[in-house]
């Protein structure tokens, strides 16, 4: 460290390091006193060299700066000075691992656009396609199962059961643009049959289903649609009632799928109408309430049991994706027809006003979801090919995934520490060892 | 007696007649009491005297006593007499009592400080009572007598408000109520002699005989009243010190700047380079004299003689005032999306009903169907032939696409929506091939020709000259081509439900360009290349004719509301028709560098769009008020630049998404842009 020259360039500072990590990256919680124009990277350094004085053994790693609950990400000194704080008593710097993918795996290539991904699993990976097939892939490198049934593109695919709970069998649902939702099930154990049938398809929409959701408990669906409508399904619901019609409606071309399985419809359970135009995303993030985002620049709560809209937000952009989370999950998220992510807070009375607006997206956001465990992290992909990370505690992207050579139109995480992203160069990119804790 | 003669006399001679009979009778009396008092000492003779005195009041009684008259009496200061009395004798002057004799005198005598010395006579007068009290209220500034009060209280004796009785009974004369004649006779005379005038009220100015011999020219008030337009010269600067024969050094320029004036240009070089000399002797004659004077001379025969009039007006004060483009949001600004995919210019594209699909048709020969979200191209027709154009059906569950390819109309199923929908616009696309048989026995070619396109599953419409554009009805049965060539049947309806056509419109003047349909009523609106003819197609006759004043009609486009009407030109103008208003354009805007290609509303923002060959769109905000009195507004909001142009050719049509504010334009470099707000 060259303190000498920099304390004669600028002014000191006196910080001390704390942090909630285990105690190997314990910093000793002296002050000392540190130049005033350090930024992220000399701080880590001196970060760094104070873990390795402690145990020689210590890796290097960057690390990011929290004060007073807001990220540095400006020299030290223009920090102070922006956020009004004296740099005459000790700073106290929180330190936290920095968030950015260090790895990025294969792709793995598909035969068209990618315009569906869950990675709720912590094992498999789903993707939906373009070409109406819906593919798993076993811990992101080998395609397991396709699973075949819409005759049209998938537009959203979800797993029903993501607990390991029920490791032996998977339940999958997807919505395709052939105004369909198709049920799967199948054996995670058995590798051989590669091709599975849908073995219950849900009818009932006049336009293309955009968006589905699987409500906690798992047994509801419901999906939103370029019909406006956004619909209940009950997933395994009258199971014996499916039965009754599946035997007069039974398609002529099913026989190719086999003859030992059978194929039961199913329709919806209650309609909720409301929305103007085509609903691009829906979220059921608890039990009783669902939130839908449309094309007709509005935000809507829905009481599942009622029907009935609780609460309404008109943003005044079309919104193509819409996610829950925060603390207790209460924040929303949306991104839509401009390059501005926004963030609400429905408890906040009488504005309409975004809380956050992540603005370095250069196109529309196709997909934005929460980091299933951290409140504060975010990923969002956008059709300028670019798929980023935020904090909800600085207004700049902690990092920008820049694997995709075409619009990216989904992105998830995975396993907590991964992004899987998939796009409109048929890739699905996985962006690993994100450090959040 | 007396009495009677003084009666013509004046008052003054009617009194001495009185005077002297009291006179006389106070004579009479005081003899009679000096005759009582006879033999007392003199002291009394002296009282009687006094009182004789006392009893005149007149001051003229005492003046025979001492006949010196009005001298000083100091001239008989030395003499033994102080006067002489009526009959000439001296009055002698009475021994002086010495001073002990006084005041024994005043000790003794109560009265005595009432006794006055009368010099003048030389005796000593004792005064009354009365008298010394007069004397004393005088001496204190109040009036001589007590019984004399000076402010009497007021007593009105007029007052009759109270009094049970007036002091008059006589009533009110008339003439308190009538204005007075004689004044009124005044005023008549003083009013004739103000209007012959003979009075005068206020004098005429003196005006001044001089003047300010040099006086400041430049005063124009008074050159203004002879009537002659006084330019005066304008005043040269004063000499500096430079300009003296012999300056300071710090004046004269160096050798080197005189140089560097060389490279200046003409105008920017010193008019004056000062000099020194040593004395004013050798100060040559002025170099310039002869030139300037040429000058001068030639200044003063071609000098315009105008005044120049100065007008200090903020240009930005003349711009019209119009709202700021923030509270004019949303309007499309940056373009997020592009539809690549064609390899030949887009001619024409068009926005499904619900916005989820657009369809575009390009001289590749090719029709392609993109998803609006994504900018996927989801379906291709190769049709073989240039692509003019391309329109979805209105409705929203007929996904029917009709496209002109090379000559004629090819109407297409989209096959998007479920499958109730796609059985019905199957079925819609189906022609009985007996119905147009019988037709074909006219010996003219029929306009127009319904076959069954077998390669694409449509209808083919075989038009007897090459069609330029195709417009669906609002309800999506009806639609409209237009033959540019074709004369009498150059407008050509048609019905997709009976699979029929006729042609209304035998005469026009001029060639049609396009063809549109109201967007609620049963109106057509046909745009020949100088005129927009506006018809009523159910009582089939023509409404209005609006003149458009531009040189070549290319497009056309209806309000929502059907009352207002835009027009671009091939001359790069734009005219916003109100038809309510005039026949003539409410509004011209010339924007566009090149012709127009096309123009179009938005249906539920308002907001319209030009798109022209110089490959530049522009968005302006047009609001039409259902105020009947309000004019509409118009604003440019933005011009939206990005394709590239190719042949020369630019952007070839825009259309507006129906539900966002968001518009799509095709270019000639075979890209779609998708501008969003």
């Amino acid at each position: 460290m060259d303190a000498g020259g920099a304390s004669d360039s600028s002014r000191q500072v006196r910080v001390r390091f704390v942090t909630k990590l285990p105690p190997p990256l314990r910093a000793p919680p002296t002050s000392i006193a540190v130049p005033a124009d350090l930024t992220r990277l000399g701080l880590s350094e001196i970060v760094n060299s104070l873990l390795l004085a402690a145990s020689p053994g210590h890796q290097t790693q960057p690390f990011d700066f929290l004060v007073d609950g807001e990220l540095v990400r400006l020299p030290l000194q223009e920090f102070l000075l922006a956020k009004g704080i004296s740099a005459e008593r000790v700073l106290e710097l929180e330190y936290v691992k920095a968030v950015a993918p260090k790895k990025q795996e294969d792709p793995c290539p598909h035969d068209d656009w990618v315009s569906a991904v869950d990675g709720s699993n912590r094992s498999f990976v789903l993707t939906g396609c373009y070409d109406g097939l819906a593919r798993v892939w076993k811990n992101a490198s080998e395609c397991m199962h396709v699973l075949e049934g819409h005759t049209d593109a998938i537009t959203s695919a979800s797993f029903i059961n993501r607990g390991v709970e029920s490791e032996g069998r998977l339940h999958v649902v997807t919505g395709s643009k052939d105004r369909s939702l198709c049920l799967f099930k199948f054996d995670t154990s058995v590798t051989v049959p590669k091709q599975i049938g849908a073995y219950k398809i849900l009818r009932g929409h006049t336009s293309s289903v955009q968006s589905i959701a699987v409500d906690p408990s798992r047994d509801m669906i419901c999906s939103g649609s370029w019909d406006s409508t956004i619909k209940l399904w009950s997933v395994e619901g009258s199971e014996a009632d499916g039965d009754t019609v599946s035997v007069k409606k039974r398609r002529t071309n099913s026989d190719s799928s086999g003859p030992e399985e059978s194929q039961f419809e199913g329709s919806a359970t209650s309609t909720f109408l409301g929305h103007m135009q085509c609903v691009s995303a829906v979220t059921w993030p608890e039990q009783q309430t669902l939130y839908s985002a449309s094309w007709d620049h509005s935000v809507r709560q829905w009481d599942v049991q009622t029907g009935k809209e609780t609460w309404n937000m008109v943003c005044g952009k079309a919104l193509n994706c819409l996610d829950c989370g925060g603390e207790s999950s209460s924040l929303i998220v949306a991104g839509g027809s401009d390059p501005v992510l926004r963030v609400w807070d429905p408890r906040k009375p009488g504005t309409l006003a975004p809380i956050f607006q992540f603005s370095s997206h250069k196109s529309w956001i196709s997909a934005c979801k929460w980091h299933p465990s951290s409140w504060f992290h975010l990923v969002s992909s956008s059709f300028d090919g670019k798929v980023m990370l935020w904090d909800l505690r600085t207004a700049w992207p902690l990092a920008s995934v820049d694997s995709h050579k075409d619009k990216v139109l989904c992105v998830d995480w995975w396993k907590g520490d991964s992004v899987i992203s998939g796009g409109a160069d048929s890739k699905l990119c996985i962006a690993s060892e994100i450090g959040i804790v | 007696m007396g009495h009677s003669d003084g009666d013509h006399d004046d008052l003054s001679a009617d009194d001495s007649p009185w005077s002297e009979d009291i006179w006389s009778d106070d004579n009479e009396g005081s003899l009679s009491f000096e005759d009582s008092g006879e033999g007392s000492d003199a002291e009394s003779d002296e009282t009687d005297a006094l009182a004789a005195e006392e009893s005149d009041s007149s001051e003229d009684e005492v003046a025979p006593r001492n006949t010196v008259g009005d001298v000083p009496l100091v001239w008989y200061k030395d003499e033994e007499h102080v006067g002489y009395d009526i009959s000439g004798r001296k009055i002698k002057k009475r021994d002086r009592e010495g001073r002990i004799e006084a005041y024994l005198r005043n000790a003794d005598d109560a009265k005595n400080w009432r006794k006055i010395y009368d010099e003048y006579n030389d005796e000593e007068v004792q005064i009354t009572k009365e008298e010394a009290k007069i004397i004393s209220r005088m001496l204190k500034g109040k009036t001589p007598h007590t019984n004399v009060d000076p402010y009497p209280d007021y007593v009105d004796w007029f007052e009759y408000d109270d009094k049970g009785h007036p002091l008059s009974s006589a009533p009110e004369p008339k003439r308190r109520f009538v204005p007075s004649k004689w004044e009124q006779k005044k005023v008549v005379k003083l009013v004739r002699a103000i209007r012959k005038g003979w009075i005068k009220f206020d004098k005429p100015k003196e005006e001044p005989n001089f003047y300010l011999l040099w006086g400041d020219e430049t005063d124009t008030a008074d050159n203004k009243r002879q009537g002659l337009s006084y330019i005066p010269a304008p005043k040269p600067n004063l000499p500096g010190h430079e300009e003296s024969y012999n300056p300071s050094v710090e004046y004269i320029p160096t050798q080197e700047e005189i140089d560097s004036y060389q490279l200046m240009y003409e105008e920017d070089r010193p008019k004056f380079i000062p000099r020194r000399f040593d004395c004013l002797r050798s100060v040559p004659a002025y170099e310039k004299a002869l030139r300037e004077g040429f000058d001068r001379c030639l200044d003063l025969y071609l000098c315009p003689r105008t005044r120049k009039k100065r007008i200090n007006i903020d240009p930005e004060s003349l711009k019209p005032k119009l709202p700021s483009k923030k509270d004019l949001r949303p309007y499309p600004r940056t373009c997020y999306l592009e539809f690549k995919g064609h390899n030949g210019p887009v001619k024409s594209l068009s926005v499904e009903a619900s916005g989820q699909w657009i369809a575009s048709g390009s001289s590749d020969g090719t029709i392609r169907v993109w998803e609006v979200e994504t900018g996927r191209c989801i379906k291709v027709w190769k049709v073989g032939g240039v692509v003019h154009r391309v329109a979805w059906n209105p409705q929203p569950d007929r996904h029917i696409l009709a496209a002109i390819v090379d000559h004629d109309l090819l109407l297409l199923n989209a096959e998007i929506g479920d499958e109730e929908v796609q059985m019905r616009t199957k079925k819609l696309l189906h022609i009985e091939e007996l119905a147009p048989e019988e037709e074909e026995t006219g010996d003219k070619k029929p306009a127009v020709k319904w076959v069954n396109h077998d390669k694409f599953d449509g209808i083919m419409l075989i038009h007897h000259k090459a069609v330029s554009t195709v417009e669906w009805h609002f309800k999506g049965d009806y639609f409209t081509t237009v033959v540019p060539s074709g004369d009498s049947r150059a407008v050509l309806l048609h019905q997709l439900s009976k699979k029929h056509s006729h042609h209304p419109f035998r005469k026009l003047p001029g060639l049609p360009i396009a063809a549109v349909f109201h967007p609620s009523q049963k109106m057509f609106f046909v745009a020949t290349k100088k005129f927009v003819q506006v018809y009523d197609l159910q009582k089939a006759q023509i409404v209005k004719k609006l003149e458009s004043g531009v040189r070549e009609i290319s497009s056309i486009s209806i309000h929502p509301g059907g009352d207002n009407v835009i027009v671009g030109s091939k001359d790069g103008k734009l005219c916003w028709f109100d038809t309510d208003l005039s026949t003539r354009p409410y509004k011209a805007l010339k924007t566009h560098l090149k012709d127009i290609t096309s123009v179009t509303f938005h249906r539920k923002y308002p907001l319209f769009a030009s798109s022209s060959e110089d490959c530049t769109a522009y968005v302006f905000h047009g609001m039409v008020y259902s105020d009947l009195n309000q004019n509409p507004l118009i604003v440019p909001l933005e011009i939206l630049r990005g394709h590239s142009s190719s042949d020369g050719r630019g952007v070839l049509d825009c259309k507006f998404h129906p539900r966002q504010p968001w518009l799509f334009t095709a270019g000639a470099d075979s890209l779609i842009r998708l501008y969003c707000d």
